[in-house]
């Protein structure tokens, strides 16, 4: 990646007569005319950035944070034992992998963070991660290179986040943050370096880049969802550069339509096909029944090995006179279940309580009978009847004999729904035990099946469906799950289906055939993985991080309450400056356009390099908005280490403007100066960031033996907002 | 006002294209001679666009509307047989000649005379002309929508849906009783005014939907607020229209579609917010496009009457619900994106653009702060009782209402001093109060940790005696008020016995139950076990410059620090399970500053008794010693309740059986049941015209197709439409396109319970979106494609479809008006999807 040396739209700074060595050096660094000098600074960055990474990675020897989980994950592959996440696969797997090639055995149970890793191999995990967190200083590097040509504007980017002890800390653990940045970074130094190839399109390289930032979208997404943001990114960076191909009417159509091909090609369909192997690696790897088994349905259930449906052969058809067990078809249903208990006083009528219980158990089994006919009534040579959509049915509870009924009276939990009960002896019940079985997307008279049908149960005379959502009872219902019959029939938790069928009189069909292909297991992980995510909502009481909070450091996140001890929290001078430099480049583009507006005369020296300046930026800041302004709109809980990726755009961002303001202030100071004053800010800026990051570093490094009580230690100096808790 | 209009360049009409030389003659009168030059080339260069009618986008500031001529209106379409007395407007004529038609006593009204007052004298200088024309199409579409909104205003007469709410409301604004609503109050004062008027004395209790109203309820006057307000939003919309640059019958077939929707009746025929937030809305931004007509006459009369119309109007809206903020906005960026295009006017001096920038920032800032103070300022005073549920506002709130809690603590001491027996409230959030009783944590928690086995403290949302603590200094044994009295201050320590098992407020190093990083609060018992006492506190008050530095009971706000733990005293938010009888846990937290912290005294007195018996009896008795107390003031009392309506989390509806998903309102896949007879299967079923509903969104995918295909063909330089249609074309698709978006999109992001009449305001902008293209598809037709056969089949179809319209509005009618009996298989044939719930529960 020899360096493109030429420099449209810099001002070239005034040469004075006498130059002493330092000025030539600065003004050789400025210019960059050699690949020379940029690979110089380049080397100095990366090995600067390999020492600051790689300094006591090993420590703390104990869990650090969320290494309880993705440690866990990265075991849980090596033993290939199915788990639900709500985060897509890749990162996990990585994880999983280095700790497989670096010889971890994937035995240690990861409890809880402050666990100590005696006799674990768990460094080659976390030197992976942190291999991979490092990239991101050189990322930078190029990508602003790439946008500006300007070797300050580079550095300077690249060392605001080298000097950075947030990213830091959050890059050195086995966590999926080093990955997702990585990924993040990766797919935006692949479309600026595609970008750089628009002169000799459809060459080998132009391919290659456009394949290389393909896969890393591919990569981010399937990391964590967050990763669609820079989806979206690349998305409108390929939009503007294919609006500009259209535009120029020297190209034919069928040449703009060959490039709209091959960037459909390269950064649509490849990552939509990498994301789909991993997602079938992912589910081919974890075959095993493990503790994620709950969350998907049985049909998915019943293709793990170790789970109760796994070879399970059972009717593959449902007739009258079966013995069923029901489960609620949300995710985390559980199964219909009925004991000897009564609803209590004040709970409408006291007959037998209605619930779903997580757990397999007797008290599910239930008899399929006929709406108008009792099983006695049947001879034993009668040719078996099937139950089919749209039939009217009864269901008795086996143990009790009592019939599934509901009526018109409140339920206990949620009083708009009716109150489902077991009623009647021995089978012998009322009207309002009937209930029409309906097939979802069925077709009429179809037979309905075991497993694979999603059913509804819609009560014959009130009208509403068999419903169980996660509400618990109170003491008096074992805090089961309530059971209702809710009048809104197309609510989601309507949703039942057999789980087990016992029926000896039709031929047990084995349920592998039936079970889902990878499509189906694919789109089901997806539905799990969302409602999971919605899922994770703040409570009462709860103090979650809040967005506003995030660009002005405004609190940590505790990573080891043990010895030492390690606070996530950014670099304060990175992220005060990069606010200062956001307010900068609004008013540089309002003036700018005002400036345009009303037709001033600009030097076409000024105007160019403002121009370059302000698109650089402009892409810049969309990706810092697209990185964290969607986050004001989620509901789900939110942390801090939610802002790194925006804060990587952001620090460039402020590399940039810093670099613009610097090259602009020579002409600005009296002739004298001219020459000095670039040199001189530059260190200052440098020997402030260096500065701050030495102050700071014991909090990524680990703080030892220090007592935060004490009024003189460094970690009470460096305490500068009350809000910092360490 | 004439002198403007001249100026204008782009007169709309097909007519314009023959003239080129005359139009560069126009413009040289107005633009300096360089602009001149540069149009001409351009003319010249691009002879598709003949009639490209400005200079570059820099030299006309912006693309005015047309002006309304009359051969415009003969070359339109004529969609309806009525024939438009046209023309002609300033907002002040148009609302005039509504206002004085249909008299009405509302606040608006007066509003709008006196708009019309300073018309009137603007008409009297003599540059300024302003012709007071009727203009017949707006009466027409004003009676008309009026006339379906008051059909059988009274029935039915029972509560319908949110009626419940709002009727709940005006009646206590008739009692004056403090209630708690989490939207801004000018709706609601709107319809307790009308109420107010015809008498009602706010004795009716709206306790369910479908109750019957009592003849002392009039129903009439209240309904006929929003009924007025929706009728009137008819000739507004057709104006709006106007002033985008489509045709009067344009205009008016947005009317027309608006008024034969079933959905837009029901929901400005009951007492429901939406007709007057509509309205609000609508008005306002027609106001705001009112504004560029007068941009070549800076502040005169009319430019500061749209202006400050404007202004209010949209803060009105957002004054109605907060979800008006939306339609706020986008009249905001309206106005923005007009003044940008003034920026680019070299005319206009860079003083005079400073000027005009204030000039629009004063009157945005003041009037709307002004309106939305104002609202809440009339909210307050009326307001002065306590009710039923002001227990969500803070102790000191309470206690600046009449009766209730006030009445409690009206006499009760001010210093908390030591002896004093206290309740303490958690401040903000979920009201409760510290507790304590006889039971201790369980020995081990299901998850195998273990507990201290001491007395249970936890927070208690109601009142109880186990409530009452006794402030106590380490130092002082005995537990009565000593004389004198030993007031105490900030930063004191202070020890608090539970009033009845006499055991102290307690907290160390055990986990607590619910959240493990928390330690554990207990009322101390001495098991001899290693565990010492650690019961002292220190008290933080965090509002002293109050109170001298003095702990008040109900004004100041404390925190208490534990002493040995430097923890503070907090409300968890988890609740208990039955070993803590569901109430809430209290722990303490090493955060210190969070809301959860912050405790307050609510009910106090002085213990005179040493007696351990006369002590409890006491507690279980009353007796206060009398004090003077002090009132909150006006500012302290808003300040608290946009807190609370900001952020109070109220308990959702979840699941709702009506409740539906913003992406099914785009098909009117279901509507919600607002009212059944308990005696018939007449009903009330709040459901949209189906035929306009799904033109609408049809129109909404046609516009952003046709704009993607223009774009992309403009990119290629094929310039399909000439420059004023496409001016056109954008512009109304800015304000309507956008405004749909607006008002649409962040429901996506909300997280509650939604219904389908949120989607009302969207859904105007969709409806006007919706006339648009009909007349841009005839303006395809017969201009693009030079079809008259085919354009004539165009209108005739167009004819068709609203007919259907209104038959399907028709058809719907009983379900709407709620006053026709039906047989089942009546009911039965209205469910058109089979996702439409209507009720069916007589056979």
């Amino acid at each position: 990646m020899a360096p493109n040396t030429s420099k449209s739209g810099k001002s070239t700074p005034k040469v004075s007569q006498k130059l002493n060595s330092v000025e030539k050096i600065f003004i050789k660094y400025r210019r960059c005319d050699s690949p020379q000098t940029w690979w110089i600074v380049f080397g100095v960055v990366c090995l600067l950035t390999a020492a600051t990474r790689f300094y006591k990675v090993g420590e703390p020897e104990h869990v650090v944070w969320d290494e309880t989980h993705f440690g866990k994950f990265g075991s849980w592959y090596i033993n290939r034992t199915f788990f639900f996440d709500v985060h897509p696969p890749l990162g996990k797997m990585l994880i999983g992998a280095f700790g497989y090639l670096t010889g971890y055995d994937g035995m240690f149970p990861f409890v809880k963070p402050g666990d100590s890793y005696e006799g674990v191999s768990y460094l080659g995990m976390r030197v992976c991660c942190t291999a991979m967190g490092a990239c991101l200083v050189p990322f930078a590097f190029i990508i602003v290179w790439e946008m500006t040509f300007s070797l300050p504007a580079a550095t300077l980017a690249a060392s605001l986040i080298l000097f950075d002890v947030g990213l830091l800390t959050l890059t050195q653990y086995i966590l999926l943050d080093p990955i997702l940045l990585f990924f993040i970074m990766g797919s935006v130094v692949g479309i600026v370096k595609f970008h750089a190839q628009r002169e000799k399109p459809f060459s080998i390289s132009w391919w290659a880049w456009l394949c290389f930032t393909g896969s890393m979208l591919s990569g981010s997404v399937s990391t964590k969802f967050v990763g669609l943001f820079v989806v979206i990114y690349v998305g409108l960076h390929t939009i503007k550069s294919l609006w500009d191909l259209y535009g120029d009417l020297n190209n034919s159509l069928t040449y703009v339509a060959k490039h709209f091909l091959a960037r459909a090609l390269g950064l649509i369909v490849l990552p939509v096909v990498l994301y789909f192997v991993y997602f079938y690696i992912h589910l081919t790897v974890l075959c095993k029944s493990g503790n994620g088994d709950g969350f998907y349905s049985s049909a998915f259930q019943s293709q793990l090995e170790g789970n109760s449906l796994y070879n399970a052969s059972m009717p593959l058809e449902l007739a009258y006179g079966a013995e069923i067990s029901l489960k609620n078809a949300r995710t985390g249903g559980g199964y219909l279940h009925s004991h000897i208990h009564l609803y209590p006083e004040g709970s409408g009528a006291r007959q037998q309580q209605i619930t779903t219980y997580s757990h397999k158990d007797f008290n599910n089994k239930w008899l399929v009978k006929k709406w108008n006919e009792e099983p006695g009534d049947w001879e034993d040579d009668d040719p078996v009847e099937l139950v089919k959509n749209g039939d009217l049915i009864r269901l008795e509870h086996v143990p009790t004999g009592r019939n599934l009924h509901s009526h018109r009276e409140p339920s206990p939990v949620t009083k708009r729904h009716h109150q489902v009960t077991g009623y009647g002896e021995n089978g012998m019940g009322d009207v309002n035990d009937v209930w029409r079985v309906e097939v979802v997307n069925g077709e009429e008279e179809e037979v309905v099946k075991t497993v694979v049908h999603k059913l509804r149960f819609v009560h014959y005379l009130v009208g509403c469906a068999l419903m169980s959502h996660n509400k618990q009872l109170p003491k008096w219902g074992f805090e089961q799950m309530e059971v209702t019959c809710n009048p809104n029939v197309h609510d989601l938790n309507n949703l039942w289906n057999i789980e087990e069928n016992v029926f000896p009189k039709l031929p047990n069909s084995s349920f592998e055939i039936y079970g889902p292909n990878f499509v189906e297991k694919f789109l089901e992980s997806h539905t799990v993985m969302f409602q999971g995510n919605s899922g994770l909502k703040p409570k009462e009481g709860e103090i979650t991080s809040q967005p506003w909070q995030w660009p002005i450091n405004f609190k940590g996140q505790h990573f080891s309450g043990g010895k030492p001890r390690i606070y996530l929290l950014g670099n304060p001078v990175v992220f005060w400056g990069n606010l200062v430099a956001l307010v900068c480049y609004f008013t540089l583009c309002t003036w700018n356009s005002f400036q345009i507006k009303r037709g001033y005369s600009i030097s076409p020296n000024v105007r160019a390099r403002r121009d370059k300046t302000l698109e650089a930026c402009g892409w810049l800041v969309l990706a810092w908005g697209l990185h964290y302004l969607p986050f004001y709109a989620m509901g789900r809980i939110l942390y801090f280490h939610h802002y790194f990726p925006a804060l990587l755009f952001s620090s460039m961002l402020t590399g940039v403007i810093l670099d613009y303001l610097l090259e602009s202030l020579p002409s600005m100071v009296p002739q004298y100066l001219s020459s000095s004053v670039y040199p001189w800010l530059t260190g200052l800026f440098y020997s402030t960031l260096i500065y701050s990051f030495y102050l700071f570093a014991p909090l990524a490094y680990g703080m030892h033996n220090l007592d935060p009580s004490f009024e003189n230690s460094t970690v009470h100096q460096i305490r500068w907002l009350d809000s910092w808790e360490f | 006002m004439d002198t403007g209009v001249r100026n204008r360049k782009n007169k709309s009409s097909p007519e314009a294209e023959k003239a080129i030389k005359g139009k560069i003659e126009e413009i040289t009168s107005v633009d300096n001679h360089n602009m001149l030059k540069e149009s001409i080339e351009k003319l010249k260069h691009l002879n598709e666009n003949i009639n490209r009618d400005s200079g570059d986008g820099e030299s006309a500031p912006d693309t005015p509307p047309p002006e309304t001529a009359p051969e415009d209106s003969l070359t339109t379409p004529s969609p309806t047989t009525t024939t438009p007395s046209t023309t002609t407007t300033t907002p002040s004529t148009t609302r005039t000649t509504e206002s004085t038609t249909k008299p009405s006593v509302t606040q608006k009204s007066s509003a709008r005379q006196k708009s019309k007052n300073a018309a009137k004298s603007a008409a009297a200088a003599p540059p300024l002309e302003l012709s007071l024309r009727l203009d017949g199409m707006s009466v027409f579409l004003f009676v008309l929508a009026f006339i379906t909104r008051i059909w059988k205003l009274e029935t039915p007469k029972g509560i319908v849906f949110d009626e419940l709410h709002y009727g709940k409301y005006a009646s206590l604004y008739m009692q004056n009783t403090f209630f708690f609503d989490s939207q801004p109050p000018l709706g609601k004062q709107l319809i307790a005014l009308a109420a107010y008027i015809a008498g009602f004395d706010g004795n009716f209790k709206f306790d369910r939907i479908g109750t019957p109203y009592d003849p002392v309820v009039p129903v009439s006057a209240m309904r006929i607020v929003p009924a007025f307000f929706g009728s009137l939003l008819m000739p507004t919309v057709y104006n709006t229209m106007v002033e985008l640059g489509l045709s009067h019958y344009t205009g008016a077939l947005a009317a027309f579609l608006m008024i034969f929707d079933n959905a837009v009746l029901a929901q400005s025929r009951f007492i429901l917010m939406e007709g007057i937030l509509m309205f609000f809305g609508v008005f306002g931004l027609l106001c705001i496009l009112k504004f560029r007509r007068f941009y070549h006459q800076p502040y005169s009369v009319p430019w500061f009457v749209c202006l400050i119309i404007g202004a209010a109007s949209l803060s009105a809206c957002v004054c109605v619900r907060y979800f008006g903020i939306f339609t706020f906005l986008l009249g905001l960026g309206i106005l923005t994106r007009d003044f940008w295009m003034m920026v680019g006017d070299r005319l206009v001096s860079e003083r005079q653009l400073l000027g005009h920038f204030l000039t629009r920032a004063v009157i945005f800032i003041t009037i709307p702060v002004a309106l939305y103070i104002g609202c809440f300022y009339v909210h307050l005073s009326l307001l002065y009782k306590a009710g039923p549920n002001d227990n969500i506002m803070t102790s000191a709130f309470q206690a600046s209402l009449e009766g209730g809690l006030a009445s409690i603590i009206a006499n009760q001491p001010v210093k908390v001093v030591h002896g004093s027996q206290i309740t303490l409230r958690h401040t903000h959030g979920r009201t409760c109060w510290l507790h304590s009783h006889d039971a201790v944590y369980p020995v081990k928690y299901p998850d195998g940790r273990g507990s201290s086995h001491q007395q249970q403290v936890t927070c208690y949302s109601y009142k109880d005696v186990n409530n009452w603590w006794i402030v106590k200094k380490p130092e002082v044994e005995e537990l009565v008020v000593t004389e004198p009295h030993e007031p105490i201050k900030n930063g004191d320590l202070v020890q608090l016995v539970h009033g009845l098992t006499s055991r102290a407020l307690n907290s160390h190093d055990v986990a607590a139950g619910m959240s493990p990083h928390n330690q554990e609060v207990a009322a101390y018992i001495d098991y001899n076990v290693s565990m010492p006492a650690q019961t002292t506190w220190r008290v933080e008050i965090l509002n002293s410059e109050l109170s001298d530095g003095y702990w008040h009971a109900v004004e100041s706000q404390i925190r208490l620090i534990h002493v040995n733990s430097s923890q503070a005293l907090k409300f968890s938010g988890r609740q208990l399970p039955d070993w803590g009888f569901r109430q809430h846990e209290v722990v303490t937290d090493k955060v210190l500053d969070q809301e959860d912290t912050i405790w307050n005294v609510e009910e106090h007195r002085y213990t005179r008794t040493e007696d351990k018996k006369e002590r409890e009896k006491d507690l279980l008795r009353s007796e206060m010693i009398p004090m003077e107390r002090k009132n909150l003031t006006f500012w302290n009392k808003l300040f608290e309740l946009q807190y609370k309506m900001l952020f109070n989390n109220q308990e959702n509806v979840a699941g709702h059986m009506y409740a539906s998903e913003p992406l099914d309102w785009l098909f009117l896949k279901r509507g919600v049941a607002y009212w059944i007879s308990a005696n018939s299967n007449a009903q009330v079923h709040f459901i949209g015209n189906i035929v306009t509903w799904l033109s609408g969104t049809l129109s909404l995918v046609a516009y952003l197709g046709l704009f993607v295909l223009y774009l992309l063909r403009r990119q290629r330089a094929c310039y399909d439409l000439p420059e004023d249609s496409w001016n056109k074309f954008c512009t109304f698709g800015e304000v309507l396109g956008i405004g749909y978006a607006v008002h649409y999109i962040p429901y996506f992001l909300v997280d509650r319970t939604l219904f389908l009449h949120h989607y009302m305001p969207a859904y105007i902008f969709k409806l006007c979106m919706l006339a648009a293209m009909i007349e841009h598809g005839h303006y395809l037709v017969s201009q693009h494609f030079k079809a008259p056969r085919i354009a004539k089949l165009y209108l005739g179809a167009v004819g068709v479809w609203m007919v259907s319209i209104v038959y399907v509005f028709w058809f719907f009618a009983p379900v709407t008006y709620g006053t026709t009996d039906l047989t089942a298989d009546q009911v039965m044939s209205m469910a058109w999807r089979e996702t439409w719930d209507l009720i069916i529960h007589k056979q």
